[in-house]
Parts: structure tokens; sequence; C-alpha cells
């Protein structure tokens, strides 16, 4: 009797453990159809932690090599991290699978890429969101690796200029918050207040920026989860009385469109990286424009070249002069946004283009 | 601190005279000097110019009261200073043998948090807002409360719950897709409840039937429950966002009166039925482990199982039910991210809220009155740093971060003292 019950608890725990470690979709649907292999080019991807439904950079990028893959006609091999540790295995295996060229999301992933890149000189990594420089010798540590970065101060300057002019002539207040303070966060609401105070500037006005005050201060929620405590972060500053609010991270944005609702205040909304009137119907009334990163673009661009035996260890920046970045149409908003503040906002483009109007970030000249 | 009245036995025809022996105690008013010097210092060093703007009014109160403005500096001086005044009686009290009362530490409590947002406001445009502060940290406590709840009555009846984290998410999960589903909030949160006991049962036979480490099958079903959910959510709840990730929330209800008290009526009184529903919990936790006949087996079966066993109480089916009971209140706390706050599910959207909760049961001491006091201050620390940010504090974002964290481990490592974990907690039963 005791046998069998240490035998079922020893079956039960076993169990346990296998469930557990089962759960971890690492490779599922790794293989893609993509047709007769045309040739032995093999493109790759490696999510962060955040995986490939996060209607995020992950999801962007992923669609980017699904469209270079279809366009090259090969196959392609995804593997998705569940959390920080898993980033060196995953990258390792995809190496091992004999991939060409190895897309990796995020900075996150940026030491485990250099790495790599340095133990497989003949592999080609492409990184988004980071410069691959450990080192900080102001150029890549390796030389197959192709970072792509993203000014999008740039748009974020032009969502600011908007909102500011959208809540002049109502509270004069807008608000935004990020998940964590990193650069790549920071930039958009960096972005965004120098467009608000560039406002202020040619206006005249007083339009205060809540939850932002510069370099790495401001409100974060601490993580990247759609939960009450950012939730409590947006409804903190709609207390405020903001009338626009610009959420930064992931599907923080979730929480703060349940503030809004909450508030029963007509508060809009400012999405990041892809536009939510597209991504996520159910922001529709509530968005007033989304800072567009566009890396479902380069990351097809950058994958293409290298399939093509084109590949180039160039750092990319996403800009409003190349449309790596850029400000999505305001759908819903259109009648509620004077025309001529839009015409401004188109202006100030040109100008941003052409370098008459410059917006300082860590990645602009 | 303590003052213990003995009898002593007295000799047959001496008149009986009770000796009261005293000690002495100065744990309190040093804890509070130290707190005063450390906020002067904090004044002395970096004084902020200006007036701190303080809201106390929600739109919908009896009277409004106007935005209070004070001269920052002055005002946190004043409250050092009575503050100094506070620990200087505390001292007194403790040389005169006597405890230091209660009122004069939640004084002091309240008087150091008004100096500290004095001077964290000081120059600020903007108004803190007290309701937003008060408000929030309720929001933020809910499924902490819930989770420490849970983990109280498990731990009383002897079974560690580590899983806690689990059952908030697999509950926020279930909420989240039954709710969509049925369009209702109540068959979501009925759904939690019953994700929660399933954790819980898992948990039990593990733990109680087969006799495996209770850590480690709790640490196991965690890990188990955050890959389950987060399969299930890409699997079946991205593709289909509309129809099964996109519940009814609960809506708010106000009590009549209560809801427009100043300041703290929209905070407390105007809220959704799962909060209410918190208050009873704790209340009903506490009434069912110390005033019932089921509490008492439920603390024999934790302290004991021995002598349970002994009178006849059957310790394995007497710790299943504990389980049950504590894995539908955590099921509850989990439903609290779906069907109350967002509306939808987000992967690992309860970001270690159960683990928060588990600290909360040790730091109320195993008692579920207590175990919600450390939840609700662990969401007002977290809150806290929140509107300090709004406000615009002169404090980096980073450091505030760490604040709600940094307040549970002083508040578990330093102002518990001593406290007992129920005897056999972890201890699997073997009867002979």
């Amino acid at each position: 009797m005791k046998r069998t019950t240490r035998f079922a608890a020893l079956a039960g725990v076993a169990a346990l453990a296998l469930a557990a470690c089962g759960q971890a979709p690492e490779d599922s649907g790794s293989e893609a159809t993509g047709g007769a292999a045309e040739s032995d080019f093999l493109p790759c991807i490696v999510s962060d932690a955040g995986g490939f439904d996060d209607k995020s950079f992950n999801q962007l990028s992923y669609e980017g090599l699904q469209a270079a893959a279809e366009g090259l006609g090969t196959d392609f091999k995804q593997v998705e991290s569940q959390s920080e540790s898993d980033y060196k295995g995953n990258v390792q295996s995809l190496v091992d699978q004999g991939c060409n060229t190895i897309v990796t999301v995020g900075f996150a992933l940026s030491a485990t890429t250099v790495e790599s890149a340095k133990a497989n000189p003949d592999v080609h990594y492409v990184i988004i969101d980071d410069a691959a420089d450990a080192d900080m010798d102001g150029k890549t540590d390796a030389e197959n690796i192709k970072p792509l970065l993203y000014d999008t101060s740039q748009a974020a300057f032009l969502a600011g200029y908007l909102a500011a002019g959208y809540s002049a002539d109502k509270s004069a207040k807008v608000g935004t918050f990020g998940g964590q303070p990193f650069p790549t966060v920071t930039i958009f609401m960096d972005g965004f207040k120098q467009g608000v105070d560039y406002y202020n500037q040619t206006k005249g006005t007083d339009v205060q920026v809540i939850g932002y005050e510069g370099g790495d201060k401001g409100s974060f929620t601490g993580g990247f989860e759609a939960n009450e405590t950012a939730k409590t972060t947006a409804r903190n500053i709609i207390d405020q009385g903001v009338d626009v609010i610009l959420p930064v991270g992931g599907p923080v944005y979730q929480s703060a469109i349940a503030a809004i609702q909450d508030s029963g205040r007509d508060v809009a909304l400012v999405g990041v990286d892809a536009d939510f009137y597209e991504s996520d119907p159910s922001t529709q009334d509530y968005v007033l424009t989304s800072i567009e990163k566009r890396m479902d673009v380069s990351t097809e661009e950058a994958v293409t070249a290298s399939g093509k035996g084109e590949f180039s260890a160039e750092t990319y920046v996403g800009t409003l002069e190349n449309g790596g970045v850029d400000i999505a149409p305001l759908h819903n908003f259109e009648d509620k946004v004077d025309p001529a503040l839009m015409e401004e906002v188109d202006a100030l483009k040109q100008q941003i283009v052409s370098g008459e109007l410059e917006v300082t970030s860590y990645l602009a000249q | 601190m303590t003052a213990v009245t003995t009898d002593v036995r007295p000799a047959p025809d001496a008149p009986v005279q009770p000796r009261t022996v005293a000690t002495t105690s100065y744990k309190t008013p040093t804890i509070l000097a130290v707190v005063s010097v450390l906020l002067a210092v904090l004044l002395l060093a970096q004084p902020h110019a200006g007036d701190a703007r303080f809201a106390l009014s929600s739109g919908a109160d009896f009277f409004q009261i106007p935005v209070v403005v004070v001269p920052a500096m002055a005002t946190a001086w004043v409250c050092v200073a009575l503050m100094a005044l506070l620990t200087a009686f505390a001292f007194l009290r403790a040389r005169g043998k006597r405890r230091v009362p209660g009122w004069a530490a939640a004084l002091f409590a309240v008087l150091g948090l008004v100096a500290f947002l004095a001077w964290a406001a000081a120059g600020s445009p903007r108004d803190l807002s007290v309701v937003g502060l008060i408000s929030g940290a309720i929001a933020l406590s809910i499924p902490i409360v819930y989770g420490a709840l849970g983990g109280v009555i498990g731990e009383r009846a002897g079974v560690v719950n580590i899983a806690i984290e689990g059952q908030l998410l697999a509950g926020a999960f279930t909420s989240a897709l039954v709710g969509s589903i049925t369009g209702s909030p109540w068959a979501g949160l009925l759904a939690a409840v019953v994700a929660g006991i399933l954790v819980s049962l898992v948990l039990g036979v593990f733990a109680i039937t087969y006799r495996v480490n209770q850590v480690i099958v709790g640490v196991v079903l965690n890990v188990l429950v955050i890959g389950l959910t987060s399969f299930l959510y890409s699997q079946l709840l991205v593709p289909n966002a509309e129809t099964l990730n996109n519940t009814p929330r609960f809506e708010r209800i106000g009590i009549p009166l209560l809801e427009r008290i100043p300041i703290i009526g929209q905070a407390l009184f105007n809220q959704t039925v799962v909060v209410y529903l918190m208050v009873v919990a704790t209340f009903a936790v506490w009434y069912g482990l110390s005033r019932t006949r089921w509490g008492l087996r439920l603390r024999s079966v934790g302290e004991h199982p021995k002598a349970a066993d002994t009178v006849g109480i059957k310790v394995e089916a007497t710790r299943y039910r504990a389980l049950i009971i504590a894995g539908g209140v955590a099921g509850i706390g989990g439903a609290f991210y779906t069907v109350v706050s967002i509306g939808q599910f987000g992967k690992e959207m309860t970001a270690g809220a159960g683990f928060i909760a588990l600290a909360a049961v040790i730091f109320g001491k195993w008692d579920p009155v207590r175990a919600a006091l450390a939840g609700l201050l662990f969401g007002f620390a977290s809150n806290l740093q929140n509107i300090l940010n709004v406000v615009g504090a002169p404090v980096p974002s980073q450091f505030m971060l760490m604040l709600p964290y940094l307040v549970t481990i002083f508040a578990v490592a330093g102002l518990v003292g001593k406290s007992r974990a129920p005897a056999a907690s972890g201890e699997p039963y073997v009867k002979e």
C-alpha cells in the first residue's frame, strides 16, 4: 500500500513537472507553410518575453519576417521566449537549426545577440530596438549584426503638438505614463513633451504635460502588464483633468482605456507602435492618433536584403523621412480636430524631415 | 510594553493580593525617534520652497472642500515638531512602564505622512488628490487582500499555500473567459471561484494525500498555471478577442448618503460588489476562524494534528475543506483583474501579487484582519509612489518603483517582531 502511494505521488509530481514544461509553446507551428523552399535561405525570429501576440513590437517584427519569407518563397522558423532565461537557449537553437538570418526582438536580447553573433560569424543577425553596442564605442559589437532603431521621438513630437492643440481650448492638460523607464519607452514620452512645449512656445499657451518630467523621471507602472497597477496610474493622471493620455508600453493602454471608461470623462488616447484603430478595433472610440513604429516594414526590408545576399550591417534608424516612424490618421477624431491644426502638424512634419526643426533624442545625431 | 498581571497564590490566611509585574520596552519609542530624525534630516538636506496643494474633494460630496494650499516646508516642520512631541510622550510612557497607546502611534503615522507629502508636493502646480490616494490604494490592494485571506485559511489548517499567485491568475483567466461567453460578470466571478478551487484541489491532492513537499507543489503549480493561461491566451483568446476576451465589468454601486461623505465617501462607499465583498470576507474569515467550531477544528488541525485526530477530527478532510474555501476566496481576488478592473485577460497580468499576498499573510501574523491590513498597506505604498510621480516628486522613478517592496520588507522584517506560524504548517499528517 505504502509503495503504491509513493509511486502515485512520484508519478503525480512527474506529471505536474512535465505539464509545466509542456505548456511553453516553444516551436508551435514553427514549420511555416511557405511552399517548396526555393533556396536554402532560412530566416528565423525569436521574441522577447512579451510573445508574438503582444499587439506591439514582437508582433509587428514577426509580421515583417513573415512577409519577407513569403516574398522570398522560403520557410521560416520562430521561437517564442517565455522569460529572460530562455533567450540564450532559443537563439542557440535557431543557430543549430541552420538559420541564416536571425531576427532578435527587443533590447532585452542584446547581450545574447552579440554573444551569438561573435560565435557564429556566418549567420546574420537583425536586432530590433537596440544598437547592440555593449562596449559603448559607438558601433555595433559584431560585424554581422544589423540594428534596427526607431527615432520615435519625431513622430511623438507631432503627436504631442497635436494633443496640445486638441487640449489647448479645453483643460490645457495632457498626460503620459510608461511601463518601465527604458530608453525605448521614454523616447516616446520625451518626444511627446517636446511637441507640447513647442506648441506652447509658438502659441503662447500653457499646456501642461502630466506624468513626465524629462530624463527618466515620470510615471511608470513598473511592468508591461495591463492590470490594476497600470489602471491606477492612468486614473491618477486622468484625475488631474487631462484631455489626452499617452500610455507607452505594450498592452498597458488597455488599462488606460478602462480608466477612461470609469472616469466618465472625455479623454482621448494616443496609441504607440501600431495604429491602434487598426490593430485593436475596441479602441476606436478613444484613439486620437497613434505614434507608429513601422517595425514590420523595416524587418521585411532587412530580411529580404539578407535573403538576396545584400545584407549590410549598417544601422538603420527609422525616421519620419524614411517612413520608419509616423503618426496615424485621425479616423474617428477627424471632425473633432481643427483642420488648421492638422495642417500645422503636416507642416511640422516637413520641417522635421528637412532638418529645419530638430527633435532631440538619444538617436538623433 | 507588556504589563502582566499574575495572581500569586496567597498564604491561606492572608488577604488575596494581586501583584503586577511590569516590563519596560523602549522598542516603540525608539522606532518613533528614528523615523522623526530621518524625516528631519530629509527636510534639512533637501528643502523645497513653495506651496503644497491638497485636493480633498471629489465632485459628488455633500459639500465641496476647496483645494487646501499650505506652505510646504512650514507644514512639514510643524508635523515633525508634533512627531517629536509624540516621541517624547512615548518615552515617558515607556519609562513609566506603560504601553504607548495606539492612538499615539496612529497620529504619529498620519503626521509623518502629511509631512512627507507636503515636502514631496512642494512647488508643484498640481493638486495632490487625497481622494485618489485612498481610492487607488484600495483598488491596488484588493487581489492582495483576497489572496492573503486564502493564504491565512490554508496555513491555519496546516497547508502552506505558495500557489496563491496561480489561483489569482487562474481566477482572472476563467472569469474573463466565462464572463465574455455569458456576458455576465457574476458568471465570471463564479467561474473564478471554481478555478481557484481547482488549483487548490490539485495542491491538496499532492500536499495532503500524497504528502509531497508543499512548497515545491505550490511553486510548480504557479508555473503550471502561468504556462497554461499563457498558452490558452495566445491560442484561444487572442484570435477570438471580441468573443472570448471581452467581458462586461461590474458597475460601481454607491451606498446612498455614505458615498457623499467628503474625502472617504467615493473611495469607500462607491465601489463594486467585489470590494464590499472583501470587507465582508475579511470579517467572515476572522469570525469563522476564531469564533466557530469549524475554526477551532481547523486551527487544531494546523497546530497539532495528532491531538485533533485523537479527539476524532478528521485531519485530511478538514484540510481539504479549508483548502477549497481558501482557493475560492483567492479565486475572487483573481476575478477582480478582469471583471472589475480591465475587462480582458492579459498574459501574467497578476504580476506577482500572489507573492505579495504571501508576505501579507506573514506580516499579518496569520490573522485575517491583520493580513488584510497588510495588503492595504502595500496597496497604499504602491499608490503613494504613483501619485507622487504624477505630482512630480523630486525622487527618481526607479527608486519610487521600489518603494512598495521596501515598505513590505521593512514591515515584515522590522515591525512585526516575533510571530509564530501555526505549528503544523507545511507538515503533512501521517496517521500512525
